[in-house]
């Protein structure tokens, strides 16, 4: 028995079969190719398969495919304007947060909802956005950096938070 | 900053690749999406130890999807092992850990690989388990390989089993020495099992050609190691197999096989599609990797110190018992770098320590970040503190005491040049508030040292391609995976060029053209592939100003690149584009092509000559341990680093915090866990803990300079030491916060908890 799922992927609306037991990361990479969301865990601890769903942070592992009926779910390829990098992604870049980058796409989505949610985050706010993200490359204070930068750069504000770290 | 004679070097670029990276472009091994291919699976031991007696593939070769089925009987009679030949690819008669591969599945999907798996009939006769490192060399253990005899070099009265290799770091009279000294304390510390947790899985993929040649792709660390391994394990020709690196997520070490023999499921990946006739393509799963692939053993470290009342050390003993696992993988070399390590990097004219790596019922020895060194560490640098402590001295002033100077030894190292060890610890010391910091209620501060050896080792090549537009492609034989080659490589090039960064390109490796590797492993891209690399592209250089010279009218020594441009120098308006003298070179030796080494004897023989100046690191933070529940907060954490001339500042800041945080990882939760029949209790993430950015503390990074290292421009390896230090440093936190000294990892609430409890008793 297979499902036909129609949702709506970085704002384009799609329909494809899956089997009942298909996760949303599966349904991503193996029936839409959508790679940017990473497989790591499969149990929904380590957040390198966040997606926005309905505009919320899930790990998409752990979401069956066919929850996803009508939803409005974005992945990392779809947050940069054609060429142009969304904030959050150039700040990942320009902060050195970007070691094996594995990560990355999963941290990215959660801040994008952090600051889609919260305009002026407070360092608990940030750590609380990406406390189910695990990276095992930076020690995450390159990353904290690449969030306060995002932020400053979205809003124009100064959040009092180390940031850059270029030299 | 730039120092004013580079263009380039010293300053952050942005990493190559990471566009790529976060817009989620499918690079990496699992992303693969090969024509035709068939997923592949790992039946794996469910016995620790036991005899096979029989294996029946009938009723998996029968199921609808299956392509191939294959056991040891499909496969040369051929094992392997990087220091001690004890492994076959798919275990033959025995098994020897809970996650040997035992068989293997290609299927039209990864369902039908799973119900293929589940219908091989392995009959097991279980043979006694042993798990723990000194039970295993007792007479009454357990034989775990008959065939391997023991180490030759074996002290004659060891009277021990199961040994897999010893290490003996022997310096001085220790025994005259510690008779001699005023106080003597003596330890014994523990480390446990970690598991790198790379994020993104292992996976390996193969394709036999039309000519029957394969094609391997593979997020390999040693994509050289794994050419040699499936060639002899197939038995085919090294030039009938190509190893093509995909980019990888995320390595320390775990990705390495081929140079460690471990777990490698290349191998297999390659037998199944040569036995399939199809490509084949395997991806661990995650609690299949946790128990089955490579890791950072536990380590058992007896240390015994003799000093004088002043605070000088006068000698060291001890004793390792290193944790190679089932098979010897990489544990030769990580258990010799702990004993050597145990002997410590201060002044000690005295020491003896044996080193011995034992087989044991449970996964594999891997080089993890730093094999060896954050063990020995943890033994050495709390140590230190107790007896700091026992001679009444202050713990900064103790270590200072025994820093060695230039032209010392430091036992198992050459002599040395430059010691950045005592600015190092001056440093952190400051930075922490070491004596001014005024700790609150349950709070202590602590302090470590590390140092790591990394400029010895095989050599490396590169080539520097120039191609008519004046742009650059460069091969060399090391990997991404956040470090030098997107970093530090290209920045090389283009300053040695004189072209923009991002003219030059790192191609990842192809073992068919890239120049031989031993792998991305012990902090030896920048020493290895950045030496090549700037010889290659000044070999490059030298080609152009060759045949630009005429053109100019000028002697190639007269002139210079810059911007592209190839100018007489003081004379700019004589100038002719790069591109142009690269077009040219067409129709003369067809394309500029520089080569260039790092060679190691070459390296050695400085060493020999002018001494070592080895990476030195001191960390230090400020814990707070909750008495009620034993959990430790890192309140303040500072990391103080000679990594000799800085590359690329913030890369090398990445590189300290990220090994940091990994060890503080050790230090704090993560840990395998086993039950007596060997079976791994937290294969995953649920159970597996790992620091998330709510247990980690802002690390706080301090690159010393002026102290040239081996490298290119005097630069060091980076990507190792800073796993040396944490553990330590974190243990004396907390021992300065609770009176309390803490010998066996992880610093866990429940150990911390148990051993404040048992001290109050």
């Amino acid at each position: 028995m297979t499902l036909t799922i129609n949702v709506t992927v970085n704002g384009k609306s799609v329909s494809a079969d899956a089997e009942p037991s298909t996760s949303l990361l599966e349904f991503l990479r193996d029936v839409l190719n959508y790679k940017g969301t990473k497989l790591c865990c499969n149990t929904g601890e380590c957040g390198a398969c966040t997606v926005l769903f309905n505009g919320k942070p899930v790990n998409s592992c752990v979401v069956p495919a066919a929850d996803a009926v009508g939803a409005q779910v974005v992945t990392v390829e779809g947050l940069a304007d054609g060429e142009k990098l969304h904030p959050v992604q150039q700040a990942f870049i320009d902060t050195g947060a970007v070691q094996c980058g594995y990560c990355t796409p999963g941290f990215i989505i959660s801040v994008k909802a952090l600051l889609d949610r919260t305009k002026r985050p407070t360092p608990a706010e940030i750590e609380e956005a990406v406390s189910g993200n695990i990276c095992r490359c930076t020690g995450y204070a390159k990353i904290v950096d690449a969030i306060a930068l995002a932020a400053e750069r979205m809003e124009g504000s100064t959040l009092g938070i180390a940031s850059g770290g270029r030299s | 900053m730039a120092k004013a004679e580079h263009s380039v070097l010293g300053t952050s670029i942005a990493r190559q690749g990471g566009v790529e990276r976060v817009t989620g472009a499918g690079i990496y091994g699992i992303d693969l999406d090969l024509p035709n291919a068939v997923r592949g699976g790992i039946l794996r031991s469910q016995h620790a130890h036991a005899k096979i007696v029989s294996i029946d593939t009938s009723q998996a070769k029968a199921l609808p999807g299956v392509y191939a089925v294959v056991t040891a009987a499909d496969a040369p009679d051929v094992k392997y092992g990087r220091t001690t030949i004890d492994r076959y690819m798919l275990a033959k008669n025995k098994v020897r850990y809970m996650g040997d591969p035992v068989a293997a599945v290609a299927a039209e999907s990864q369902a039908v690989v799973k119900q293929a798996l589940k219908k091989i009939k392995v009959v097991y006769e279980p043979l006694p388990v042993v798990l723990d490192p000194e039970e295993t060399m007792k007479a009454s253990a357990p034989t775990l390989h008959e065939e391997v005899p023991l180490p030759a070099n074996l002290p004659k009265d060891a009277n021990v089993k199961n040994v897999c290799s010893y290490t003996g770091v022997h310096a001085g009279d220790p025994e005259k020495a510690m008779a001699e000294a005023d106080v003597v304390v003596e330890e014994v510390y523990e480390t446990k099992m970690i598991h790198p947790q790379y994020l993104e899985p292992r996976i390996a993929a193969a394709r036999q050609e039309p000519d029957g040649r394969i094609t391997l792709w593979a997020n390999a660390q040693a994509p050289f190691g794994v050419r040699t391994d499936v060639a002899r394990l197939l038995k085919v020709p090294l030039n009938k197999v190509r190893v093509l690196s995909t980019e990888l997520g995320g390595g320390f070490g775990g990705k390495a096989s081929g140079i460690t023999s471990g777990a490698a499921i290349e191998p297999i990946c390659a037998l199944l599609a040569v036995k399939a006739r199809r490509p084949v393509m395997i991806v661990l799963d995650k609690a299949e990797e946790t128990i089955s692939t490579t890791i950072r053993s536990g380590a058992k470290m007896y240390i015994k110190t003799g000093v004088k009342k002043d605070g000088t050390i006068v000698a060291r003993t001890g004793k390792v018992v290193y944790d190679a696992g089932a098979y010897s993988g990489f544990g030769a070399m990580a258990g010799a770098r702990c004993t050597q390590m145990l002997g410590g990097w201060y002044l000690t004219p005295n020491v003896h320590i044996d080193g011995y790596v034992v087989y044991t019922n449970k996964q594999v020895c891997g080089p993890v970040r730093g094999p060896g060194g954050p063990q020995a560490a943890f033994a050495v640098e709390s140590h230190m503190d107790s007896i700091a402590a026992k001679l009444g001295i202050d713990p900064v002033e103790f270590r200072l005491k025994n820093v060695p100077k230039s032209g010392d030894r430091i036992v198992g190292v050459p002599k040395l040049r430059d010691i950045s060890l005592g600015e190092t610890v001056r440093i952190a010391a400051e930075k922490i508030g070491w004596g001014k910091t005024k700790l609150g209620k349950n709070q202590g501060i602590g302090i470590a040292t590390g140092s790591w050896i990394e400029s010895s080792g095989p050599g490396g090549g590169a080539m520097v391609k120039v191609n008519e537009d004046g742009s650059a492609t460069v091969h060399i034989g090391k990997i991404d995976m956040g470090t030098a080659p997107r970093f530090g490589i290209p920045m090389i090039v283009a300053e040695e060029l004189g072209i923009p960064v991002n003219d030059v390109m790192v191609v990842n490796v192809d073992t068919d053209a890239s120049p031989w590797d031993a792998g991305t492993v012990g902090s030896r891209s920048i020493i290895v592939s950045g030496t090549a690399t700037r010889l290659a592209a000044i070999d490059a250089r030298n080609q152009i100003f060759k045949l630009a010279a005429s053109q100019l009218e000028a002697s190639p020594d007269d002139l210079e690149i810059k911007d592209k441009q190839i100018r007489v120098k003081g004379t700019p308006a004589k100038s002719v584009p790069l591109a142009t003298v690269a077009t040219a070179a067409h129709n003369v030796i067809g394309e500029v092509v520089g080569h260039g080494y790092c060679d190691s004897k070459l390296m050695a023989a400085e060493e020999k000559a002018h001494g070592n100046s080895p990476p030195f690191t001191a960390h230090a933070c400020i814990v707070e341990v909750d008495p009620d529940t034993g959990n430790v907060k890192i309140l303040k954490y500072v990391a103080v680093h000679d990594v000799g001339f800085v590359i690329h500042p913030v890369a090398v800041e990445g590189q300290v915090e990220g090994a940091a945080a990994m060890s503080i990882g050790q230090a704090l939760c993560e840990q395998v866990v086993f039950d007596t029949n060997g079976r791994t209790m937290n294969p995953s993430f649920v159970d597996y803990l790992m620091p998330t950015i709510n247990m980690m503390p802002r690390i706080e990074t301090t690159l010393v300079h002026g102290y040239p290292g081996a490298g290119p421009y005097g630069a060091k390896g980076a990507g190792e030491i800073g796993c040396v230090p944490p553990m330590a440093a974190i243990a004396n936190a907390i021992c300065n916060a609770t009176g309390v000294r803490i010998r066996t990892l992880p610093l866990s609430p429940e150990n911390v908890l148990r051993a404040l409890r048992a001290a109050k008793r």
